[in-house]
Order: C-alpha cells, then sequence, then structure tokens
C-alpha cells in the first residue's frame, strides 16, 4: 500500500535508456524547441525532430567509422549544441561517452583518454584538436578525431581528422543504404550499458572515471523530476561543463526528461548577457559563478554614486531582514513588510532584471558548499537560490525545498523512482561521515576495482563527507572527513568552512586555511581579489605597480585583516584565525594549484609554499620570498617579494 | 617567370615612388611587388618611410613621381574612397575608431562604401533598406564571429582596452571585403597574449580569405614568424627584400639597423634602441 502511494508521487518512465527516451520525446513534440544557440548575434532554434536527425546523422556516421558497441567516445569543448548532439549521438551507438572541460592540459587529457579507452574524439575546435595531435603517438587506440569548428584547420591534412559536417554527410549516406540501422541500435541498448564515464576533479592523485549507465543518468534525472517544482520547456542554460556529473544530470538527462528548452551560450564570457536575453527559468551554477555574480553586484555598486548606494543599502536592508523572516522563521517587526514592496519595487527588482533572473524560478547551486553569506545575499535580492547537494558517484542527495529552510543544513532528501532500484537512504557513521545507498546505486571507478572497494562499506557509498546531525535531525555539511584538522591541541576545526565564508568578501578570490597537529592553531594564506582591491586602493589613493605590491600594501593588509576578524567572530575561539599572509602571487589552475573547479590542491600548496607557512609559526614578522611561475605560453619565471606576517588580536578589533 | 603568368599572381605593384615633404625626402624611387595570397612585411627603423609609404598606397599621400598598381588598375591618382571601394582595406597605427560608438556600428561603417541606401530612404525605413540592413548585419556578425569578439558586441568603443580596440579597427577594414588588407602596427602596444592572437588571426585571414597583407609591424619576431616577404626600409631607401632568412642575413640589414656590423642578431628587440634615435634625429 505504501509503495502504491510513493509510486503515485512519480510520473511514469517512459524509457529505460536516453536513447529511448529521446525517441520517445522527438514522438511527442516533434515541433517543440528543443535547443537553442545564439549563433551571429541570433538565437537559432532546433526542434525535437531537428535535433533527432542530427543525432541520427552523427551516430550513423560514428557506425560507418567503425565505432563499436562499448567503445568509448571521448567529447571536448565548451557547452554547445554539437557537444550535446554528439553525446546523444554515441549513446544511441551504444558506445560511452567520456566529456572533458576545454582547459584541460594535454597531460590530463591524456590520461583521461588512456584510462577511458576512447577510441574516437569530439573536438570543438582547432585547440582542442591540437591537444588531441600532440599525445596522439601515446594512444594506440584513437582513431579519429572529429572536430565541429574548422577555423584555423583549413590547411590541416591528416587522414586521423574529419570535420563533424562531414561525419552527418558520410552517416547520411550509411543510413541510407543500411536502413533501419539507426532504429535498431536504439532497439538494442541496455539501461545498464555505461552511458557516461565521468573523471571526478582529482583533489589528490590522479582522476577516478566514475561508471553512470543509463539507469544511474535516468535515476538521477527522476529524482529531480519528481521532487523540484519544475515547469516543463523551462529555458534553461547549460552552463556547467558536461565534465562536471551534475550537467550530465541537469542538462542531459533533465533536460531530455522533462523536458527542458536547453539554451547554449554563444560565447562563455557573454554569458551574463545571455542569461538576461533569455530569462532563464532554471539556472544551475557551482559556487564561484554565484560567488561571482554576488560579487558583480557588490563591485557595481562600489561604483555606484552615493545617492544610489544610500538607495540600494536601504532596498537590500528590507530585503535581507524578510527574507530571514521568510527562510529562517525569525520573528520581524511588522514595519520591515510594509517596506517591502517599495524596496521590492524600486531597488530588489531592478537588480534581479539587471542579473537577468527576473523569470529565474529554480536558481541552484551544486558542487561544494557555499557560504550561507552568498545565500543570504540572493535571497534578499528576492532570489531563491537553493543548495543541491551530491557526488558523482551515487547522485543527487538533497535540496531546500519550499520556502522554509536553514541555510546552514543540507535540505530535504530525494527519493528514487521505485522501478529504478532500492529506496534512496542515507546514514551517519560514528566517525560522523555521510553515507548512501539505493537507487540507481554506485557502480564502481572505470578499471579501478581497488579503489571501487575502498569507496564501499558493506554496501554502502562511502561519501567522505563529514556531516553533524542537529537536534531536529537535519544534516549540516561540515568539511571532507580527511579535512577536518586536528591542531596540536588537540582541538578539531573545518577549514574549508572558513575558507568559504573568507570567499564572500569582495576583497578576497581565495584563501588556504592551515593548521595540523605540529600547528598551535590556525592561520591562513589570502589570494587578494585583485581586480576589487585594486579598485578599492585606486579610490583610497594607495599607489601601487604589481600584484605583490598591492598584496603588501600596508593599508591593504589592514584590509584583509578586518574581513578575517568578520569571518572569526563567527568562529569558536579554537577555529579563529590567529594569522595571516597575502600572497604575493594569484593562486593558477595552470600551475596545478588549483584543480580547474577551483578547488584548492591543498597538499601541493602546502608544499609549494612551505617556507612560507614555516615562517608563520616561527613568529617572522617579514621576510623576502622567491616563487615559481609558469605562464601559459609555457615560459617560467619568477615572482620576488618582501612578504609581511599579520597577527590579528581575537578580543578586540584588528585596528 | 612568363611576364603574362606573373601578371596574374600578382595582387599590387608599386613603381618607382617618390615622396617628399618640403626639402626632406621621405621615398625615393621605392619599387615593389605583392603576389596574391602573401604576407608582406614592411620593416625598417623610426623614419624610415614606412607609414608614408603605406599612405601613398592608400591614398593619404599622393607620390610625386611613380605609380601603384592594383589589381591591373592604376590607381595613383584614386582618392580613398574610391580605393576602398576596389577592395583596398587598411587598419591604423594610432586607432581611428568612432569612441562613441558601439563595437558593432564601428564594424558596421565598413559596409558604408557597401551601402546603397540614402539617408532619406534610411529614415523612411522601406522594407528593401531593412532587408539591405539585415544583409550588412550578418555580414558584420560574421566577422564579430571570426574575431570572437561577441562579448563586446554592444560596448561602447570609447571604454574598451586597446587591444580590443586594435581588433575592432581591423573588424572594420574586413568589413570591407577587402581584396588586400594593409595593417599598420597592429601589434603595438599590445601584450604578449594579445600579440599572439592577433598574429593568429592575421595568419587566419590569409588563410580562409586568401588576400594578400601588407604589414608594417615593429615586432620582429612577430614578423619573422608570419611573413611570406619582407620589404626592409632606411632613410626613405628600399635596401632589401626578401624572405624572412635572407633578409636575417642580409649584410646591408644589419648596417641599416646598427649602424655598422655586428655578432649579435640584428633583429633582435635590442637592435631596434639605436635606429629609433637616429630616426628621430633625422625627421627632427
Amino acid at each position: 500500500m505504501k509503495g502504491d502511494q510513493q509510486k503515485r508521487r512519480f510520473p511514469p518512465l517512459e524509457a529505460d535508456t536516453v536513447p529511448r527516451l529521446l525517441r520517445t520525446r522527438t514522438q511527442q513534440y516533434p515541433d517543440k524547441i528543443f535547443m537553442r544557440r545564439k549563433h551571429l548575434g541570433i538565437w537559432q532554434a532546433h526542434t525535437f525532430s531537428e535535433v533527432y536527425e542530427k543525432v541520427k546523422n552523427i551516430c550513423l556516421g560514428l557506425l560507418a567509422l567503425g565505432l563499436q558497441e562499448g567503445e568509448t567516445v571521448a567529447i571536448i569543448g565548451e557547452n554547445e549544441l554539437e557537444t550535446f548532439w554528439s553525446e546523444y549521438a554515441a549513446f544511441c551507438g551504444c558506445a560511452k561517452v567520456v566529456c572533458l572541460y576545454p582547459d584541460t592540459t594535454p597531460d590530463e587529457l591524456h590520461y583521461v583518454l588512456d584510462n577511458s579507452e576512447t577510441v574516437m574524439v569530439v573536438a570543438e575546435d582547432q585547440e582542442q584538436v591540437d591537444k588531441t595531435l600532440d599525445i596522439r603517438h601515446r594512444l594506440e587506440r584513437l582513431r579519429k578525431v572529429i572536430f565541429w569548428d574548422p577555423r584555423g584547420m583549413w590547411s590541416y591534412h591528416d587522414s586521423l581528422l574529419m570535420d563533424l559536417a562531414e561525419v552527418q554527410e558520410k552517416g547520411k549516406r550509411y543510413g541510407e543504404q543500411h536502413p533501419g540501422l539507426f532504429e535498431q541500435k536504439v532497439d538494442s541498448g541496455k539501461k545498464t550499458d555505461i552511458a557516461v564515464l565521468s573523471y571526478t576533479s582529482g583533489t589528490s592523485g590522479n582522476p577516478k572515471g566514475v561508471i553512470m549507465d543509463h539507469n544511474f543518468l535516468l535515476d538521477n534525472a527522476m529524482r529531480l523530476h519528481a521532487n523540484l517544482p519544475l515547469k516543463k520547456f523551462s529555458p534553461y542554460l547549460s552552463y556547467l561543463s558536461p565534465a562536471w556529473a551534475t550537467e550530465q544530470f541537469f542538462g542531459v538527462g533533465l533536460g531530455l526528461l522533462l523536458p527542458f528548452e536547453l539554451n547554449f551560450p554563444e560565447e562563455p564570457e557573454t554569458i551574463l548577457a545571455n542569461i538576461r536575453e533569455l530569462g532563464a527559468g532554471l539556472l544551475v551554477f557551482g559556487p564561484r559563478q554565484w560567488e561571482s555574480l554576488a560579487s558583480t553586484v557588490q563591485s557595481h555598486m562600489l561604483d555606484a554614486g552615493p545617492l544610489r548606494r544610500f538607495i540600494y543599502n536601504l532596498g537590500l536592508k528590507v530585503g535581507y531582514k524578510v527574507a530571514a523572516a521568510r527562510t529562517e522563521r525569525k520573528s520581524v517587526n511588522a514595519f520591515w513588510y510594509v517596506a517591502y514592496p517599495f524596496a521590492e519595487q524600486f531597488v530588489l527588482k531592478s537588480l534581479r532584471d539587471n542579473l537577468g533572473l527576473k523569470y529565474c524560478y529554480l536558481p541552484i547551486s551544486g558542487g561544494s558548499a557555499m557560504a550561507p553569506d552568498v545565500f543570504r545575499f540572493f535571497h534578499a535580492m528576492g532570489i531563491k537560490l537553493r543548495n543541491a547537494y551530491g557526488a558523482s558517484e551515487a547522485g543527487m542527495f538533497t535540496t531546500h525545498m519550499g520556502d522554509k529552510f536553514d541555510l546552514e543544513t543540507l535540505g530535504t532528501w530525494y527519493k528514487s523512482h521505485p522501478d529504478i532500484g532500492p529506496p534512496f537512504e542515507w546514514r551517519v557513521t560514528k566517525e560522523g561521515e555521510l553515507q548512501v545507498r539505493g537507487g540507481a546505486g554506485f557502480q564502481g571507478y572505470y578499471r579501478d576495482p581497488e579503489k571501487t572497494r575502498e569507496a564501499l562499506d558493506e554496501g554502502w557509498f562511502k561519501t567522505g563527507d563529514a556531516v553533524r546531525m542537529t537536534d531536529d535531525g537535519q544534516l549540516i555539511y561540515l568539511d571532507r572527513v580527511k579535512d577536518l584538522r586536528e591542531l596540536s591541541n588537540g582541538y578539531r576545526f573545518p577549514p574549508q568552512f572558513i575558507e568559504t565564508r573568507l570567499r564572500f568578501s569582495p576583497f578576497i578570490k581565495d584563501a588556504i586555511i592551515l593548521g595540523d597537529k605540529e600547528k598551535p592553531y590556525v592561520s591562513a594564506l589570502i589570494n587578494i581579489d585583485s581586480e576589487n582591491t585594486g579598485r578599492w586602493a585606486e579610490k583610497n589613493n594607495i599607489a601601487y605597480a604589481t600584484f605583490p605590491d598591492l598584496s603588501q600594501n600596508k593599508q591593504v593588509r589592514e584590509l584583509v585583516r578586518g574581513e578575517l576578524y568578520r569571518v572569526n567572530q563567527m568562529l569558536d575561539p579554537g577555529s579563529r584565525v590567529k594569522s595571516f599572509i597575502n600572497l604575493p602571487k594569484e593562486l593558477d589552475p595552470d600551475e596545478a594549484e588549483l584543480t580547474r573547479t577551483r578547488k584548492l590542491r591543498r597538499g601541493f600548496l602546502e608544499e609549494k609554499y612551505g617556507e612560507m607557512i614555516g615562517n608563520i609559526y616561527e613568529g617572522v614578522n617579514e621576510f623576502k620570498t622567491e616563487i615559481p611561475v609558469k605562464y601559459q605560453d609555457g615560459r617560467t619565471g619568477v615572482v620576488r617579494a618582501d612578504v609581511f606576517v599579520n597577527l590579528i588580536e581575537t578580543n578586540h578589533s584588528g585596528d | 617567370m612568363e611576364p603574362g603568368q606573373e601578371k596574374k599572381d600578382i595582387a599590387l605593384y608599386v613603381e618607382g615612388i617618390y615622396l617628399s615633404f618640403g626639402g626632406i625626402r621621405v621615398l625615393n624611387d621605392i619599387s615593389f611587388h605583392v603576389q596574391e595570397g602573401e604576407i608582406l612585411s614592411i620593416i625598417g627603423p623610426n623614419g624610415a618611410g614606412k607609414t608614408s609609404l603605406l599612405n601613398c598606397l592608400s591614398g593619404f599621400y599622393k607620390p610625386e613621381r611613380g605609380s601603384v598598381v592594383f589589381n591591373d588598375r592604376d590607381i595613383t591618382k584614386l582618392p580613398i574612397h574610391r580605393r576602398a571601394k576596389l577592395g583596398m582595406a587598411r587598419t591604423f597605427q594610432g586607432i581611428q575608431l568612432y569612441p562613441g560608438m558601439s563595437v558593432l556600428s564601428n564594424i558596421l561603417t565598413g559596409r558604408h562604401v557597401a551601402m546603397k541606401t540614402n539617408f532619406l530612404q534610411a529614415f523612411i525605413h522601406w522594407p528593401w533598406v531593412h532587408r539591405e540592413e539585415i544583409k550588412h548585419r550578418r555580414i558584420v556578425e560574421e566577422i564579430i564571429d571570426f574575431l570572437e569578439i561577441e562579448s563586446i558586441r554592444d560596448n561602447i568603443v570609447g571604454e574598451l582596452g586597446y587591444g580590443l580596440r586594435k581588433l575592432v579597427d581591423l573588424g572594420r577594414a574586413l568589413a570591407l571585403r577587402p581584396k588586400i588588407l594593409i595593417m599598420d602596427e597592429p601589434m603595438a602596444g599590445m601584450n604578449m597574449e594579445e600579440k599572439e592572437d592577433m598574429a593568429r588571426f592575421i595568419l587566419d585571414i590569409e588563410e580562409f580569405l586568401s588576400i594578400p597583407i601588407i604589414l608594417v609591424e615593429h615586432d620582429m619576431e612577430v614578423v619573422m614568424d608570419i611573413s611570406d616577404r619582407i620589404v626592409v626600409l632606411d632613410f626613405g631607401n628600399l635596401v632589401a627584400q626578401g624572405k624572412p632568412d635572407e633578409i636575417r642575413k642580409n649584410p646591408v640589414v644589419i648596417k641599416a639597423y646598427l649602424g655598422e656590423e655586428d655578432e649579435q642578431d640584428p633583429l633582435s628587440y635590442k637592435a631596434w634602441d639605436k635606429p629609433i634615435e637616429d630616426g628621430d634625429k633625422n625627421e627632427g
């Protein structure tokens, strides 16, 4: 009886593989717009039947080129129509897909292509093709490199290369010679076929290829579909790279299941303008993008005149009060409710409009944890931003649902479709680690049984996330279990928790929190935000020449000290940051200091800046340092700077 | 080479050009030619007469003697806008854009010579005027796509950085659908990354549009990398022309740059310091 009731909440499963779902949707809505991309300044639309035709031709083209069942196709490029077409086409050909970030380095690319046994690469442009050709001699399985933007490659004559347009032509002819082959392929796919290998960003060691079969993709798409208030044919802007599991669930899976109108930005740089043109209804960004949206607003307001700033602050203050009343159930004076319509009319509405979020009914932050301050800021503007929490290996876990929720908690658990697998469950171990099982379940890492075994605990998937349960049974995310750190006095503190809260400052781009068993207290390496801090310095008539110069400026150090002091107030005394250094050089993914998703590579950083860290704890006040840097074109150099160690008094204001 | 065959392959002839300002002879009997689909660089110390030569080609200056033949037509006496109509486009050393207009409008001005609508028709906006506008807008959008400047399409040119303005300037030149492109120091004042981008665009233009490009540029590394042939000027005289490797080894060129023969590579950055002073003195 209970099972029946649960089933009723879920829409029926119309197909058990992605290709069959694509066919069903095309039969249902042949003339509805499925995908759109801005090209030559105009949004060019493609209906379901047009997309189906493209996917069919690409698929047949790949088959004509000899793609076999179960082989791997790699796709590397920005989010464009062709990225999605190629992915669906490979699915239809019963092949598996691995998507890569466009800024993957040749070495990373080689590792993934080799590990995933890739036989064909679909690359966006010259940049990606060159990268692939550079490493071809180390890839014996590679048989074809297909590209869709021929610019700059007019004189490339390599038998390995082929234009995607030519592949489609080939596919069309192949389809005429083999009628019914495509449909047969779509029919023959099984739900347990591997669909995607999603390589985890690898904050430690080599990336691991998480296996996702069709069942898993659809399970997660269905979790979102059944648990979120979604509207059919909402315009969705595909921005997160499909190399990230989140976009596989939202764009590739849910986009087809619901379906959405999938929109692709003209260029990654035009994203803000594109959001506004589209009036996107659903937006999934990583915390970094939301944080940068928030600091865009703040830095624009720094430039505004005093009157505008006054009105903005006033409006936002009202927004904050009312949002707190709504989400956190705080009791608020009736005055704010009276003031709210005015704030809405004169400030908040225009803010939303300028950000392009006027019609956005479901803004979601996925990936890693985001500071509650950022959430509060968006809620104050009337944008009901919520966090989606999950893991590549086990899918989507939780989201804040409804109007009322505690920002510090993880939110409500998703339920899995009963036809897909056992119910989705979770538990918290004694060590405070969150573990999950159920749904389509974790299917292991590709060609790595040992790591797969390590990730499981009696059938439960170990998320590696440290959580704390509140008195009313809600979960609060603290940090990664392995990242919770113990000081020499035995006190355990959450470094990432502090880092995310520091990052909300417009003047701080990144923060590395230090402290372990050999260190008696917490300290920080700060990467200041050169743009905002530079602007602040200009406004305050502070002269500086270079980034090292700016970072070590006395007033800038005072400014950062103030920011740290503010964050310290949110922490219990044992976790407070007692000293910090402003890094004289910006952290850079090209130097492997950050991952491509801009997560800190802690081990590497602590080694690289070991001398600096040693000086902090030895009580040195000022020292000279040299940091090797690598430029984008491969040249190397050295940044030399005089660096200051700054102390923060914990009892009174840092000044 | 047969004379007939040679003619077909050559886009622009310059024959015996003389130009002087008052008593100063700026160009002295300059002759060279530009072949179809090649990148020809004109180099020389400051004050050697490079920009003056470009101005003679594009019609800003009228040479006292000599002729310029473009696609078998003598254009020595033609005014600038007629040369533009023939397909001669140019970018400028100091950027000459409309700073108060958007990037899109600036590039659209490059289509002006091809527009048939007059002021009154544009005001009434007949359907055919509308169609013409769409046609030109499409060409402009293709250029924006080619130069990858979508994100600044609607920005006002006055608020853009120097490197981007240079790209817009190039975009406007391309909007003419040129048959030859003349670029005056396209990379001056750019940083390393912008220079690399610009060099790639120049090569792409040559390859994709297969039009000849005449380039005046100070960055020797770039010139040596992307040019098919090089013409060297010194004090208004043409002292050498040939392939980059030949120019690098040419003793006359080395002398022109250093004043004397030296072990040092004459075309390195350092070598430029001295001739710049010489040039300034000469002009003053």
